[in-house]
């Protein structure tokens, strides 16, 4: 019998949740301020900015121009960046794929689930930690005294010290280390959505392992690849800090040429032209993949938004057309990809079929335990290093450490820097958690508990602010907060984080509404509570834990935020993140490696509690 | 205790969803009736228009003579007792308890304690105060279900199909518990289920539901051996349905001609030749006859039926046979356990009175 209230009955409010038709006005008003006012206005600045004149020597003034864009559009400086920007996001996306997809598998066929939350919390933790730490890392094993270098030496295969980075390869390990994570939790819940049963059918019906994973896992699975990939690309191309500290002169993407316009140069018209058109880049990328596909921006942000009418939809919706996947595979024909690959699978099945069944089986087993364990080392490997090396008594960067020592731990918690951009980072994460589960929490509320026109493009703009490259939110808030006066303290970079992280709030609460049975709330109200009486008692105590998780989520994104915090600083307010990476600018300091530690150490533990207050929101 | 009274009652979703359409319904003070019907036929709908979560789209519902159209849940004081029970998993059965008489605000902490341990004494639970609802049974949790909403003293007990998550067993036994207790309190209540058979057992009377409207309302055993129509006749338990149309009309007595037989049978007050009609044949009214003892019934008024019998059932204390008439007609006879032993293949002859027929339009 349906108890559903439709769309547009305004007699049903009484019976839905019992509060007077304008409430769920006033409830929307509070996260529709902070989303509308706060961040889409600072976008539409950034636009008209794009067209106003700038003077040399740092000001501007209002006016219409094309000149940035022409600039920007006629320099082949800049033509080249854009297009490098572009590339690298492919292989980033491509070489996260390849890489993620086999331990993705293997994590979501796991038996053992000690083996799986171990593994899996790893993973999750460096995909949390900032992006200057692990940049950092790889400058340590990269680098001219580093690991690689030392080991190539000491093998003989390498004649003097040599650095691998700056440069393009370095970049490219570095940007594939630092957004697999998110590739590999993208496939793992789609490959955990794959009914098991199914893959035993297939083999019960005689197709191999090679067989089943061509005819059952992969078709089914292509939702996941498409978000995962897409995931991945529109991440890497927002991002600044990697090509910043890995890359050479030559690997100056889109996002860090408009950090220097702006922070250096100060010519906002011409760093809000080119972030105009790194939003353009984003935007048609995912109007393309709108198109081919039926991959939602929910689903990029995890979980899929709250549409109109699609409440009941399965969460793993096999709804990808064929017309999409074509698609895809065309594009990957394009570049010669599934050639290469058809004739890597001919040469690997000629030799398989050469074999009987049970050792093929076995080949298979092995080679994609070795390949996973591979994969595993390169995610958690570098941050394994750099606590193994904040524990180095020497006075620069070696490893092996060669002793043990805490003086690093001791600077680190003694010098005023560090604790002034500790107690700042702090401060501003705690603020910001509040901030974007009071946003993203009440906008998931009200969609999930009234009916709205336009609920679709609603609940679009709770996840809205995590398609938009950081970077673009730095510079929209920089010229916002310029304007209004209130740039250069730790409460603009609160209210910028707040909005920038207000999805994770937002989607968590929304899955914990959905998953939520109503049935608790009208036998509440049927004992006689008020509405706001049954939310105090029943429904806030039963969301609890998704409204705590999504505020941890914020607050340790918000931690290890860099690029937003770094723009809206104005060289005035010090984190954790901005003072690594200036430290890393000139020296590298142990003291860099404690403060890691200690910074990894606080994700792993918030995660871990995450992890536990959901009852394991990752499984 | 308060009487229910609905008047008009039409619920309507969408534009072309009538769930429920414009129904009537008296409930009297301390009365126990039963909604039943197919799954989508308004009776859960109708429960909760009662209860508050449904606004109706016309007519009006009052609780003890007080018009509660337009009062949310928590203004009317109805009890329910809900399908999969909703006891809030992070309270303690005390506090699911107490949780209607905090709500309300007029009642001490010590009264609190005291009904609750009261309620959890009506429903033979006392030591539970402590638990979750995780650690108990399904029938402890339907016991301090019914402890929850009847601790806040309701003028009415709502319950929705509130017997349908547990086994068989469990199920008999707290047919017989619910009943007890509401005669016990004598409170009002409304009782929902698609199990016909609870809606026979249980109710002082009992409304069966179709399509969003009352078939036929009335106490379980007139609705069962005087079904007004079809639907309510083949709803209700197991009925043996002749359709034809009548033949001629005489001292009470309709002829029905059925194609493959003609059946007499009691008629109606408005029965006239040409109707077309159904006669309803309920299986236990049937009797065996052999002709050396009984041949004096295939006289007179009998209905006489031979065939094979193709299939029997023991029901415990009564035994189902099926039968096929030689026209190919299947008939499903119930006699109790003990008298004949029948085995499939066996052919039978079949008799019922035409008094034990009933004539329902088609």
């Amino acid at each position: 019998m349906s108890t559903e209230t439709s769309a547009g009955e305004p007699a049903d409010e009484s019976g839905r949740a019992g509060l007077r038709a304008n409430a769920k006005w006033y409830i929307l008003s509070y996260p529709l301020v902070w989303l509308v006012a706060v961040f889409l206005v600072p976008l539409l600045m950034l636009v008209v900015f794009s067209f106003w004149v700038n003077i040399p020597g740092g000001q501007y003034e209002a006016g219409f121009t094309l000149e940035n864009y022409v600039r920007f559009l006629t320099t082949s400086l800049y033509l080249e960046q854009l297009w490098l920007t572009i590339e690298l996001a492919l292989v980033t996306s491509v070489a996260s794929l390849l890489l993620g997809y086999p331990l993705a598998y293997y994590l979501a066929r796991l038996d053992r689930p000690w083996l799986r939350s171990t593994l899996l919390i790893t993973i999750i933790s460096s995909l949390w930690i900032t992006y200057v730490i692990r940049a950092y890392a790889w400058q340590v094993i990269l680098a001219s005294n580093g690991i690689i270098s030392s080991l190539g030496v000491a093998l003989g295969i390498l004649e003097t010290q040599t650095s691998f980075y700056p440069g393009y390869w370095g970049l490219i390990v570095g940007m594939v280390y630092v957004f697999l994570p998110f590739m590999v939790l993208t496939l793992y819940s789609s490959l955990r959505n794959l009914d098991g049963e199914l893959l035993e059918a297939s083999k019960n019906l005689g197709a191999g392992p090679l067989r089943t994973f061509r005819r059952v896992t992969l078709p089914l699975t292509k939702n996941g690849v498409a978000s995962g990939t897409s995931l991945v690309f529109i991440l890497a191309l927002g991002a600044y800090v990697l090509p910043r500290l890995l890359g050479s002169g030559q690997q100056r993407t889109l996002p860090v040429l408009i950090e220097q316009q702006i922070m250096s140069e100060s010519n906002y018209p011409f760093g809000a032209a080119m972030s105009i058109g790194l939003i353009l880049v984003v935007l048609v990328f995912l109007w393309l993949l709108l198109r081919v596909t039926n991959v939602t921006t929910g689903d990029l942000g995890g979980v899929e938004a709250g549409g109109d009418d699609d409440g009941d939809t399965p969460r793993n919706s096999r709804g990808m057309t064929t017309r999409g996947w074509d698609a895809v595979v065309g594009v990957s024909d394009a570049i010669g990809l599934t050639s290469a690959l058809g004739a890597v699978g001919a040469g690997v099945r000629n030799v398989v079929e050469s074999v009987d069944s049970n050792t093929r089986e076995a080949v298979i087993g092995a080679s994609l335990n070795v390949y996973v364990a591979a994969v595993m080392l390169y995610v958690a490997g570098p941050l394994a290093i750099i606590v193994a090396v904040s524990f180095t008594p020497s006075e620069f960067l070696t490893f092996p450490p060669g002793g043990f020592s805490l003086q690093w731990y001791v600077t680190f918690f003694t010098e005023p820097g560090w604790i002034v951009s500790l107690f700042n980072s702090l401060t501003i994460a705690v603020a910001a958690a509040l901030l974007s589960t009071s946003i993203g929490g009440i906008l998931a509320f009200s969609l999930d508990r009234f009916d709205y026109r336009f609920e679709s493009v609603l609940a679009t703009f709770g996840v809205l602010p995590i398609l938009v490259p950081p970077v673009i939110i730095g510079v929209a808030f920089l010229v916002f907060f310029l304007q209004i006066g209130f740039a250069g303290n730790w409460l603009s970079i609160v209210v910028a984080h707040g909005i920038f992280y207000a999805p994770f709030p937002f989607i968590l609460v929304m899955q914990g509404l959905r998953e939520l049975d109503r049935t608790y709330e009208e036998a509440a109200m049927n004992l006689g509570a008020s509405p706001i009486r049954t939310i105090r008692t029943i429904t806030y105590p039963l969301l609890r834990a998704n409204v705590v998780s999504g505020a941890l989520f914020a607050f340790i994104l918000s931690l290890n935020e860099y690029i937003i915090a770094w723009l809206l600083s104005l060289f005035l307010v010090d984190t954790i993140p901005i003072h690594i990476f200036n430290q890393l600018r000139y020296s590298y300091p142990p003291t860099i490696a404690a403060a890691s530690t200690v910074f990894i150490l606080l994700t792993v533990v918030v995660m871990t509690s995450i992890d536990r207050l959901s009852g394991g929101i990752w499984q | 205790m308060s009487r229910i009274t609905l008047d008009g009652v039409s619920k309507r979703y969408d534009r072309d969803v009538l769930a429920v359409d414009d129904i009537d319904l008296e409930i009297e003070s301390g009365e126990f009736v039963t909604l039943v019907g197919p799954s989508g036929c308004g009776k859960t709908t109708t429960l909760r228009t009662i209860a508050g979560f449904e606004k109706p789209t016309a007519g009006t519902v009052r609780i003890g003579g007080e018009d509660v159209t337009d009062a949310p849940p928590y203004e009317r004081n109805t009890g329910m007792v809900f399908q999969d029970f909703a006891l809030f998993p992070h309270m303690t059965v005390h506090e699911n308890v107490a949780y209607g008489m905090e709500a309300d605000g007029g009642y001490t902490t010590e009264e609190i304690d005291d009904r609750v341990a009261e309620m959890l004494e009506l429903v033979e639970l006392p030591d539970t105060a402590d638990r979750y609802p995780d650690q108990l049974s399904g029938g402890q949790q339907q016991r301090i279900a019914l402890a929850r909403a009847l601790a806040p003293k309701p003028d009415a007990l709502l319950l929705d199909e509130p017997l349908a998550s547990l086994d068989k067993k469990l199920r008999e036994q707290m047919q017989v518990e619910l009943r007890r207790i509401q005669q016990e309190i004598g409170i009002t209540t409304v009782f929902v289920t698609h199990n016909q058979e609870e809606a026979l057992t249980m109710s002082d009377r009992l409304a069966v539901m179709n399509e969003g409207r009352f078939d036929q309302v009335g106490p379980p055993g007139d609705v069962y051996d005087e079904p007004d129509s079809r639907f309510v006749a083949d709803f209700l338990g197991t009925a043996n349905i002749f359709d034809g149309s009548v033949t001629a009309v005489e001292d009470g007595r309709a002829t029905v001609d059925c194609e493959d037989a003609a059946v007499s049978s009691r008629s109606g007050a408005a029965t006239a030749v040409g109707d077309d009609v159904a006669v309803v044949i309920r299986p236990e009214r049937f009797r065996f006859v052999s002709e050396a003892t009984d041949g004096g019934t295939r006289e007179g008024t009998a209905n006489v039926f031979e065939g094979e019998i193709t299939f029997t059932r023991h029901l415990g204390s009564s035994v189902e046979f099926r039968l096929e008439t030689e026209a190919g007609r299947e008939l499903v006879v119930v006699h109790r356990s003990g008298l004949q032993a029948y085995e499939s293949g066996d052919q039978v002859t079949v008799a019922v009175d035409a008094d034990d027929c009933r004539l329902v339009s088609q």
